[in-house]
Order: C-alpha cells, then structure tokens, then sequence
C-alpha cells in the first residue's frame, strides 16, 4: 500500500523546499547586519498592496526599505523575517490559501515559479489580480528580481544599489580569491539524505567566484540528492556543510575517515542563512570565501574595495 | 502439506542462508564505485584502513547491507505472521496500518521531541509504540467478546492507516518548511548511512519477536485452519494471538524506525515462499527472514546502483520490483484454482 500521494514525493518536495527558499534558518549576527540598511530612504514608495509568497522576495522588499508595501506573507516569510510577523499570513508553499490572498485585496502577488504554486498563479491571474513571477536558481535571475522588484514599488534606486553592491562584492571576491589554488569542495544542504549543491544554481556560482571547485558540478541539477559513497569517490578537500545539524560537521563526516576534507580536519560549519537567495548575496559570498581560504582573504576583499592606507 | 522433516528444514534454511550471503557479498562489490571483489575482500580484511575504498566498503555499503538484511526479515516476517493470524492474504502491516502507527509515534518524536529532549534515539522506542498501539487498537476497535473478525480487523486497519497519514500531513506542516520536507523524506524510506547506528535496536527487537514467534509456530499452522478447529486442537487462541501481535508489533515498529516506509517485502516475500515451500510456519518463519533479508538488500543495491552517484528510494524499488511479482502470484493463484 502507498502510504503518500505522488505529488508529495519526498525528494521532490525537498529539493523544491530548497529551490524555492534555500534553507530556512536564521544567524542573529547577519540578520542584524541586514537591519537598518534603510536602502530606500528619500525614494517615494508607490503605495501598491502586495502579497508576497516567498520569503526571499519579502526579504529583498525589506532590504529596500519597502517594508510598508506587503499586506500579506506566506507562513515561512513570517517565520524568517520579524518585520512581517504582524502581517496576515497566507498559508505555505504548499498550502497557500486562495481565499486568503483574495480576500487582501492585493494588486500584486509575487511568487517563486514552481509546480505547486502554478496553478494558484493562474487562479490569481484569473481574478484579475497582477502575478509577478520571479526565478531564483541563478544570480541574474535574482539581481533582476530585485530590480524589477523595486520598479513597481518605488524603489528603483535602493534595488539598484543592492544589485550594484552585490555585483561590487563578486567582483572583489574573484579578485581576491583569484591568487589562491582552486580548492575542490561541496557544499552540503542536508546530511541524510544527502543533498549537495550541484551544477546550475546561484549557490553553485557564487561557490566558484569564491574560488572553489564545485565536485558536484557533474550532476546537471541545482540541488541533487548524492550517495555518500559518490562523496568519498569524489574526495573534496573542503566540505562546506550548511544544514541546521547540531552534531559538529567535522564529527559527523569523521565517519569517512578517507574524506580529505576530514584528513586535513576541513568540514566547516557554514551558516544555513548563507543559502538565501536573497539580497545578501554579498555577505554570503564573503562566508564562502573565508570558509575555502580562512580568515586572511577578508583583508584581500576589502582592500580591493577602498585601498587601505600602509601603516 | 509436504512433509516438514528435520533434513528438510536444515536443507531449505542452509539454501537461503546461502543465497542470503552470496546477495551480501555481491552487494559489498556492487556500488556506483567501480570495486573488483578483491577490493572487497581486501578491504574485509583490513587492508589500508584509512582509505577510500575502506570507506566505501566498511562504512557505507557493509552497514547498508547489513540494515538492510534486519529490515528487510523483520518485514517479511511480520507479512508473515500478519498473514496467518488474520487468515488473509492480504494481510500487510501496511495494510493494516501498523507501520502507519510505528512512522506516527517516529515522526511525533522526530518533530517534537526535540523540545522535550528527545534525540535521535528515542525514535525506535517511539515507533514501536506507535506500532503497538495501533495493534491494541485494531484489537479494540475490530474485536468483540474476545473475538476478533478479520474483515473488521482489515477495516479497522485502513483507517487507522488514514488517520496515521492525516496526522503525519498535520504535524509536517506545523513544522518548518524544512523540517515538513525531512518529515516526508524520512517516511520514504531509505537504508542509508547514519541511520545504520540504529541497527543494533531493529537486532534486538527482531531477536525478541523471532523468540515469541518461533515457539508459536505450530499454533500458527493450527490457527490457518481456522479458530474453531485450532481451539478443539488445544490451541490459547486469544492468548497466542495476543502474543504473536505485539511480537510483529516490535518487529515492524523497529524496521519502520530506522528505514521509514518500505513497501511489499511483507506481502511479496510471504506469498513466494508458500508457493515454494508450502505454509509450514516452522520453515516459512525462518524463512521468511533470510529470503526477506536478500530481497531488500538487492532492492537497495538497484537503489543505490541505477542512477550513478544518486539515491533513489528503496521503497520505490521495492514497489516496482513487488508489484508486477505479486499481480503474477495473484494470476497462478487464480488459475491454479479454476484448475481445481
């Protein structure tokens, strides 16, 4: 006897969970950091009511200091972001209400593409409600959703210096990790099952501007279920393990004594905020950068931000 | 009935037995890693111990195989049992939402044990008495006076298996985003790597349920015949049942623990070997655990094999391998009785 219907295929659904949002989780220090950026100050926001379904779209809105805009939120944007906790909730990525949507009377609904929110997009659309879909599996997708998301709120010029300072701290990132060796990695979303980082996704490309070489690149798919004895076979020297596990990366890949990674003792605990497909991607990057080449290249990208004066 | 002798029974168990390790071995060779059987032996014996093939060996295929094998007889097992206390071949701890009950008390542990400070280990406990509990229930619900109907049984059963479903689709999605989608990973079932620590709860709780069935074998054979001639023989009926259903209790509350929701082993494996052997419990018992073990270890290893370097769920192996099997057995079953 099946015990679950086929659209809820397990593996399916995790690597849509992790399509859509990334990891759920949250780092007071960077979540802090993002607070009072207050990107949009001066810009008059145009008062249209939006309902966004994602949490990294509500995110960016927030980064853009378009807080005031979202008269609704899906369940996850409200257990990520504080500032949208008041907000009336919408129901989740798999359960998103309708009803409840309608009944805000938004004029723009923002969504992430995926199987199993299509058709509530077509039903809006319908209504006659504005859908707004914006992908995020790779960075342009994303520096994009942020501008067009800031065109229809008002905010045109906070989008735009978010996108620029993402695209600045790429650009200082490749630089400063230009110098050292490539270092053959992984980047690990859940233990067991084992789901990696593989080839085609925003995470894949910001793991290569931060001078690492992707293992799982050979699987065609964003985010691919692995066997573990693929990891072994492929022997990364850096495991860059994102989930929420409380047991100690380097504990729990000691099992495989054989992992280079675990050899030279570089299992390294990466914070799961870093996954967000949201708008800091600079930060992110940074992570990624001090987790492949320890602390010292911080100096290196910041210096090649503003030169720092020679004592 | 062929007759059971003491060289029979040795010569048809010594077979499996045989079967059963030549299926270890292979499965040891068999990976998306290309290894040679001397890797293997090699690696067996301790041969560089720190590197990649010992891993490879020792780390991830050798505790799969062996999870694999416990789970893979504690399932067939309980088919078995199930199969003859309720008369019906039908008759699954699937079906009758046993393993629905021991993946609900799993999963209240996995989703909120952790704010009562519950690990990782409080799980086979909790799916066993998840298990139990719906096999108290279908008694309650389903038996009256002390009697229990296998109709009513069997109903009984599917709704307790949708009420277990509902219940598992509620508390995933009062959980994170994340978590409601581990919480369907984890029912999927899998053998794989971390959950292999757990393999010495599914040992015990099969040795316990081998120690309670082995003994009521005979009263099994009896109990086929139905309850009112297996009471004239001397049988406790409610007595031995009673035993014989939390006994299967164990058996798949710790297989559902540690391998979520595998599917057919204990409807396809039973149903082979009586068509082979005949349905003497003395033999099929045992049996049934060696053929069960092999059946789920070369599922997994397709699993783990077909998709180079990618898992697919053994249960969907499982379920392609044991459907197309059992509609077969349905189909000589039926000839065989317009033949008669």
């Amino acid at each position: 006897m099946r015990f679950l219907h086929p659209s809820l295929h397990p593996c399916f659904l995790l690597g849509l969970a992790l399509a859509a949002f990334g990891l759920a989780g949250s780092d007071p220090a960077l979540a802090q950091a993002g607070a009072g950026s207050n990107a949009g100050a001066g810009e008059p926001l145009v008062a249209v009511r939006v309902v966004s379904l994602n949490p990294s779209l509500t995110e960016m809105l927030i980064a853009m200091d378009a807080v005031s805009v979202l008269v609704g939120v899906d369940d996850y944007s409200a257990q990520e972001q504080p500032e949208v906790r008041s907000l009336p909730r919408v129901g989740g990525l798999f359960n998103p209400s309708l009803e409840g949507v309608v009944a805000l009377e938004p004029e723009l609904v923002v969504m992430v593409p995926g199987a199993q929110q299509r058709d509530l997009a077509d039903r809006l659309r319908r209504l006659g409600i504005t859908v707004l879909e914006l992908s995020n599996i790779r960075i342009e997708d994303l520096l994009n959703s942020i501008e067009i998301l800031g065109n229809r709120v008002g905010r045109a010029d906070a989008a735009r210096k978010l996108v620029a300072r993402i695209r600045r701290a790429w650009r200082a990132v490749e630089k400063a990790t230009a110098p050292y060796p490539r270092v053959r990695s992984v980047l690990v979303l859940d233990r067991d099952p084992l789901f990696i980082v593989g080839r085609g996704s925003f995470l894949d490309e910001m793991l290569r501007a931060a001078g690492g070489e992707n293992v799982a690149a050979v699987f065609s798919d964003p985010y691919p279920r692995a066997a573990i004895e693929w990891l072994i076979a492929a022997a990364p020297q850096v495991i860059l393990d994102a989930t929420d596990d409380p047991e100690d990366p380097l504990r729990y890949w000691s099992r495989w004594p054989s992992l280079p990674a675990v050899v030279d003792r570089r299992a390294i605990a990466i914070s799961p905020v870093v996954l967000r497909p949201g708008p800091y991607l600079d930060r992110s990057l940074r992570s990624l950068a001090e987790a492949l080449h320890g602390p010292g290249v911080l100096a290196a990208i910041d210096g090649g931000r503003e030169p720092s004066v020679a004592p | 009935m062929i007759a059971l002798t003491r060289r029979r029974v040795a010569g048809v168990l010594f077979t499996l037995l045989l079967v059963l390790l030549l299926v270890g071995f292979a499965a040891l060779i068999v990976g998306p890693s290309a290894l040679t059987p001397s890797d293997v032996v090699g690696a067996l014996r301790g041969a560089e111990p720190g590197g990649a093939v010992a891993d490879i060996v020792l780390r991830v295929r050798l505790p799969r195989v062996q999870l694999g094998m416990l789970v893979g007889a504690s399932l067939a097992i309980a088919g078995v049992l199930f199969q003859a206390l309720l008369r019906n071949p039908l008759a699954d701890p699937f079906v009758l939402g046993v393993s629905g009950g021991a993946a609900l008390g799993a999963i209240l542990v996995l989703s909120l044990g952790a704010s009562v400070g519950l690990g990782y280990a409080a799980v086979p406990p909790a799916a066993f008495a998840g298990s139990l509990c719906a096999t108290v229930l279908l008694y309650v619900a389903a038996g009256f006076r002390g009697r229990v109907s296998a109709t009513h049984l069997l109903l009984t059963g599917v709704v307790f298996n949708a009420f277990a479903s509902a219940a598992i689709v509620f508390l995933a999605s009062l959980a994170g985003l994340m978590e409601g989608a581990r919480i369907f990973m984890w029912l999927i079932g899998s053998l794989s790597a971390s959950r292999a620590d757990m393999a010495g709860w599914v040992a015990l709780f099969l040795g316990i349920g081998l120690a309670c069935a082995i003994p009521l074998a005979r009263s099994l054979n009896l109990l086929t015949l139905g309850e009112e001639s297996a009471k004239q023989l001397g049988v406790e009926v409610e007595r031995h049942r009673r035993i014989l259903l939390v006994a299967t209790s164990l058996m798949v509350g710790a297989a559902v623990s540690v391998s979520g929701l595998i599917g057919f082993v204990g409807l396809i494996i039973p149903h082979l070997l009586r068509l082979l052997l005949g349905s003497d419990h003395r033999l099929l018992i045992p049996a049934a655990g060696f053929a069960g073990a092999a059946f789920l270890v070369v599922c997994d290893t397709v699993a783990r094999t077909l998709l180079l370097g990618r898992e697919l769920p053994v249960g969907a192996v499982t379920a392609v391998v044991g459907g197309p099997l059992f509609l077969y057995l349905l189909r000589r079953h039926q000839r065989r009785a317009f033949a008669q």
